[in-house]
Formats: C-alpha cells, sequence, structure tokens
C-alpha cells in the first residue's frame, strides 16, 4: 500500500518537474495569413528565425487566407494557455470576440502588417507592421519631384475597400494637396494587386487618356508592372511617364535601372516579422510598448537602386 | 472473440473519438483540460449545425453541396439588415434565408427530379455568387461589437450558445429518427426511394423538408457565426462543405443512403474537432493535418464496409447513386 502511494508521489513529482521544465521557455502562438506567399513567406520565416534566437517558442498556425479558420485558431491558441498571440488579421472586426478570449486568458495580443478597426484596440498590446497612409504620401513626393509637380497622373488601386488599398491612396491624394503640387488625378481604377487585371484596366486608361497620362502612380509594383506592358504594346518607341509603385519587389529594381519606372517603396517582410517578435519579446519581459509601431520605409530611385536590398 | 470484435466494429466511432482523446492527451501537453473541451466545442457547433442537417440528407439518399454557401448568405443577411430592422429580426431574416435557400434545393430536386448533386453543386456556385454580389466581395460589419463578444461568451465553464444549441439538436434528431415514424420513413426512402413510395411513404415531401431543414440549419450556423464575428463575408465557409461530409461519413453515415445516425454524426465532428486541435497545439502544418483527416476517414470507412459486408440487392441502389453520372458514368 505505502510503495504504491510513494510511487504515485514520485510520479506526481516528475510530472510537476517535467511541466515546470516546459514551461520555462515561453510560446507565442503565431496565426500567420498563409504559409507560401510571396510576402507572408519571407516574414514568417524571419519571424520565426529571430523568435529562435530570442529562445520564444513559436506555435504557428495558417489561415490559408481564410478568415474564419483564423478565428478557430484563436481559440486554440487560448486553449493552449500560450504566453502571447501575434495575428495576422484578415478582417477588420471578425477577430474581436477571440481577441477578447485571450484577454480574459490574460494573455497579450499583437497585430502584425494589417490593422483593424479601432474597436479592436482595447484588446491588443500594438499593432506592428507599415504605415500605409506613409507609403502614400511617400509615393506622392516621388512623383511630384520627377514631374516637377505638375501634370496630369492616373492612380492604379487595389482592391476596394481593402484597408492597403484606403491608406495607399489617401496618403497619396492628402499629400499632393499638402504640398500645393499642381498634379490633377485623371482616374482612380482598382486593379485588386494583380497584374492581369492591372494590364486590362491600363490598356482602358492609355485609350481614354492616351498622352495626357504624365505620371502614374500604382498601389504596388505588379500593377506598375502591367502598366508598363499595356504602355509597351500601344507605344513601343516611347519612353514610359514616370511611375511609382509600392513594395519594393526584385522586378521593380529591374525596371527602375532601365528606366521603366521612376521609383518604388520597399516595405521589407523581414522587418515586418522581426519587428512583431521583438515586440512580443518585450510585452513577455514586462515591458511597455507603443500601441503602434511601424517598420522602417525606404524610396528606391535609380540613385540608389544598386545600395538597397528588394524585399521580395 | 467474434463478439468483442463485433461490439468494436459497432462502436468503432465511440472508440476511434476515444483513442484519439486518450492519444492526444498523452503526447500533448495540457490538451486534457476544460478550456479545450469548451472552445473545442465552440469551434465544432459551426462544421456541426450544418452537418446534422446534412445527416437527414444523406440518410433519404440525397446529398447538399450547397451548404457552405448558405452558411455565407445567410451571415450576410443577418448581418445587413441590421441598421434597418435590428440585431434580432435580421438574425431571424438570416435563417429565414437559409430555409428557402433549401426550398428552392428542394423544389428544384424533387419537382425537376434532377440528381442533388449536381444541382446543389449548381446553386453552391449561385448562392456563392449572390454573396459577392450584394457585398461587393468586400467583408461587411455588424452594428455591435458587444453584443458578438456576449455571444461568444463560454457558460459554466463549457457551452457557448451555438455548442449548445448543436448537441441539443442532435440529440433531437436522434430521438427523432429513432423513435418516431416519420424519422422511420426517411430510412426507408433512402434505402429504396421506389418501395417506399409504392408503400404508401410520401418520398419527395421528405426528401423536400429534407433540404429545407438541411437549409435552415446551415442558415442557423451562418448566423451565428457572423453573430460570434460581428462580420458577414462571401468567403466564409468556402472550405467548411468538404469538412462536414467528413464529418458525417466519419460518423458512419452513407453516401449511399438509407442508413446513418445522428449520434454518429456527433461522433463524427468530435473526432474531426479534437484531431484538428491536437494538431494545431502541436504546431502541425495544414497540409498535413488534411492528410491526417483523409486516413481516418479511409480507415472509418473500411471500419464500417467490415461491419455491414452483406451487398445490397440490385434494386435497392438508390437515387443518388442510380441517378448519378459519376457513378453511372454519365448515362442516367
Amino acid at each position: 500500500m505505502i510503495g504504491k502511494k510513494s510511487m504515485i508521489y514520485v510520479a506526481v513529482t516528475a510530472a510537476m518537474l517535467a511541466s515546470t521544465s516546459m514551461a520555462y521557455a515561453k510560446t507565442v502562438c503565431y496565426v500567420t495569413a498563409a504559409d507560401s506567399h510571396a510576402y507572408v513567406t519571407p516574414a514568417n520565416l524571419a519571424l520565426q528565425e529571430r523568435a529562435a534566437e530570442l529562445g520564444i517558442e513559436i506555435l504557428s498556425l495558417s489561415q490559408e487566407f481564410d478568415v474564419q479558420k483564423g478565428t478557430e485558431q484563436l481559440n486554440t491558441c487560448v486553449a493552449r494557455g500560450v504566453d502571447g498571440i501575434i495575428l495576422w488579421p484578415l478582417d477588420p472586426q471578425a477577430y474581436i470576440p477571440g481577441l477578447a478570449r485571450a484577454q480574459q486568458a490574460d494573455i497579450p495580443s499583437i497585430l502584425i502588417n494589417s490593422p483593424m478597426d479601432d474597436a479592436a484596440n482595447q484588446f491588443i498590446k500594438s499593432f506592428t507592421g507599415p504605415d500605409v497612409y506613409e507609403e502614400g504620401e511617400m509615393a506622392a513626393d516621388a512623383l511630384s519631384e520627377a514631374m516637377g509637380a505638375k501634370g496630369t497622373v492616373v492612380v492604379i488601386a487595389g482592391q476596394a475597400g481593402n484597408g492597403t488599398t484606403i491608406g495607399r491612396v489617401a496618403g497619396f491624394v492628402d499629400r499632393l494637396k499638402e504640398t500645393n503640387a499642381q498634379i490633377d488625378v485623371l482616374d482612380t481604377v482598382n486593379a485588386d494587386f494583380d497584374q492581369q487585371k492591372a494590364l486590362v484596366v491600363s490598356r482602358d486608361l492609355i485609350t481614354r487618356f492616351g498622352d495626357k497620362i504624365q505620371g502614374v502612380y500604382a498601389n504596388d509594383d505588379t500593377m506598375a508592372r502591367g502598366f508598363i506592358d499595356a504602355w509597351k504594346e500601344a507605344n513601343p518607341s516611347e519612353p514610359t511617364p514616370p511611375i511609382v509603385g509600392i513594395n519594393g519587389q526584385k522586378d521593380a529594381f529591374e525596371s527602375i535601372r532601365t528606366g521603366e519606372m521612376h521609383a518604388t517603396i520597399v516595405q521589407s517582410p523581414i522587418e515586418d516579422g522581426k519587428l512583431a517578435i521583438d515586440t512580443m519579446a518585450e510585452i513577455l519581459d514586462g515591458k511597455e510598448v507603443n500601441i503602434r509601431l511601424p517598420i522602417p520605409l525606404t524610396v528606391v530611385t535609380k540613385e540608389n537602386v544598386e545600395s538597397v536590398e528588394p524585399a521580395f | 472473440m467474434p463478439r468483442m470484435i463485433a461490439l468494436v466494429l459497432k462502436h468503432r466511432v465511440a472508440i476511434i473519438l476515444a483513442l484519439t482523446l486518450t492519444i492526444s492527451g498523452l503526447i500533448v501537453p495540457g490538451y486534457l483540460s476544460g478550456t479545450t473541451l469548451s472552445l473545442g466545442l465552440d469551434r465544432a457547433a459551426a462544421i456541426g449545425l450544418i452537418a446534422t442537417g446534412l445527416t437527414v440528407l444523406l440518410i433519404a439518399g440525397q446529398i447538399d453541396l450547397s451548404g457552405g454557401a448558405i452558411f455565407a448568405l445567410a451571415g450576410i443577411v443577418s448581418v445587413i439588415l441590421q441598421p434597418s430592422i435590428g440585431i434580432l429580426p435580421a438574425a431571424f431574416v438570416g435563417v429565414l434565408v437559409g430555409g428557402l435557400s433549401g426550398a428552392i434545393n428542394g423544389l428544384l430536386v424533387v419537382g425537376l427530379k434532377v440528381n442533388s448533386l449536381v444541382l446543389t453543386l449548381a446553386t453552391m456556385l449561385i448562392f456563392r455568387a449572390v454573396a459577392h454580389w450584394i457585398t461587393n466581395s468586400q467583408p461587411v460589419s455588424g452594428i455591435d461589437i458587444m453584443f458578438s463578444l456576449a455571444m461568444a461568451q463560454i457558460y459554466l465553464d463549457i457551452f457557448s450558445i451555438r455548442s449548445t444549441l448543436f448537441i441539443v439538436l442532435i440529440v433531437l434528431l436522434h430521438v427523432w429518427l429513432t423513435r418516431t415514424i416519420p424519422g422511420r420513413n426517411v430510412f426507408a426512402v433512402g434505402s429504396n426511394p421506389t418501395a417506399a413510395e409504392e408503400s404508401g411513404i410520401p418520398a419527395g415531401r421528405i426528401i423536400f423538408f429534407g433540404f429545407v431543414f438541411a437549409g435552415s440549419l446551415a442558415g442557423v450556423a451562418g448566423v451565428l457565426q457572423s453573430l460570434v464575428t460581428n462580420t458577414g463575408s462571401p468567403v466564409f465557409g468556402s472550405e467548411l462543405t468538404v469538412a462536414v461530409i467528413a464529418a458525417v461519413v466519419v460518423g458512419g453515415t452513407r453516401l449511399e443512403g438509407g442508413r446513418g445516425s445522428a449520434l454518429g454524426t456527433l461522433g463524427g465532428v468530435l473526432i474531426m474537432a479534437a484531431l484538428t486541435m491536437a494538431m494545431e497545439f502541436q504546431s502541425v502544418p495544414a497540409y498535413i493535418q488534411q492528410v491526417v483527416s483523409g486516413l481516418i476517414l479511409i480507415l472509418l470507412v473500411v471500419l464500417d464496409r467490415t461491419v455491414h459486408t452483406r451487398g445490397r440487392t440490385a434494386g435497392a441502389i438508390p437515387l443518388l447513386v442510380t441517378k448519378n453520372p459519376i457513378t453511372t458514368g454519365g448515362k442516367t
């Protein structure tokens, strides 16, 4: 009888020891947008590498761009009792109840890359990621400089209603007004961050406005590429008007070298991933962090194209 | 010994559920806890509610692929009507949209005598397209996030509103299917519609109401999802249909009709939820999770065949098989 009892004590003590030693390394739940994507994958890798350096264990869950899956994965994070949650939101509201559950369980959460509605602010410690409004402003400055602050331009925007699109367009338009540039926007069309769609809408724009297109602002580099292709079809011998894109992709760097594009703005997925886990590490150490932490952005033109690393 | 094996095979769903929980509990630290149970049940509820409706349809020899699309559509309607008529009436209309969508499926299948696999494939595309159309492909937000927080609340440390609803409904369905004459008739329609019709069972009416029931429950699931997340989205539920069919089949309900059980579906839904959670706890990549779910599905279907080795007589092959261009090689 006694032997059995002491056996149980030993087992319980061993189990407790095992569980405390396992609890020593902090675990952070990372609900990412997807496993394989040109921008998301390098951000995921950078986050995981940095976490390994910091001695933080990452529980990585991929939403595969399915919001509903993401809201369920937040449940798993809470049930697992992790020490922190990093969420890549794909919807402005849907995750709020999950974040509230996390808060109830005393698990701090932060957002990476994309913002949510203000209603989410009371449930998160910070939002780390690019300031898309500022990207729009920087694009306005770059294009304005190339055009001597006057002329007429077209804007090729991303998806209607998408937070990134709204920020990048608003920043651009507001900045032009603020600097009193005499630049008029002929039209703003949506091409959903898709090269093929950008090609189609650009053909229309070129037919409608022709020489009046003295500058182009595309919400990302893939759509800028679409415009360049449409321009080459229509005017094979003429040089392209100044084109400004965003993201800093490799092929945009190539276009800047050849003069087809004027500028792009580098938003690095690696910085994006690193900043998120660094911020979480500070929270886990009990430090206060800023509610908004932007990643560094760089304007790339012909002048510095050789010295800056492309984002992806 | 053969009796032992028979007993094990009979309760294979419960045994696999118990095995899943035991093995997960041993391997995954912190898995067996009240929080896992409550949140696991909550996440199972969306799939479970649609699966409840689908169980009846499959037993009746029909299938509904449009559940995921109805789920999205009903949720969207319940969100966009909120500003004009209030949260609860909007939710009611959302469920109504689900029932109506099911009625459309039922009318077309019964009225036009179209194979349900093909027909609900078509309505799945249509309902999904309507969802994109009325929202302009953008997610829409509700008016009161506090209401969503209340809806997501866990009561007594275990139950959320939707997981309670799911469990109550599936138990009621079990009683209805096994203890009432209309319930038994569903099985008769599924195993041999001609014989059922000849013996005075209104096969068409049963199938029609089966679709209305399935549509309504997909609507309920969608509305609850939208209330909990305060969001209606045209892409919600796009991957649900396969998960739902898998859960029902794992639970022992036959795609061929005439055989199945509501409690089996409950078991199937819980097995899938327990597995997913265990693998997410261990950060198993999404594609490996799918492989494991697929293997469990194959295992249970094989076990199912072992239990029911006797073949069917030629005339007893139900609608979904005989009138299915896939199983008949294009001849209907």
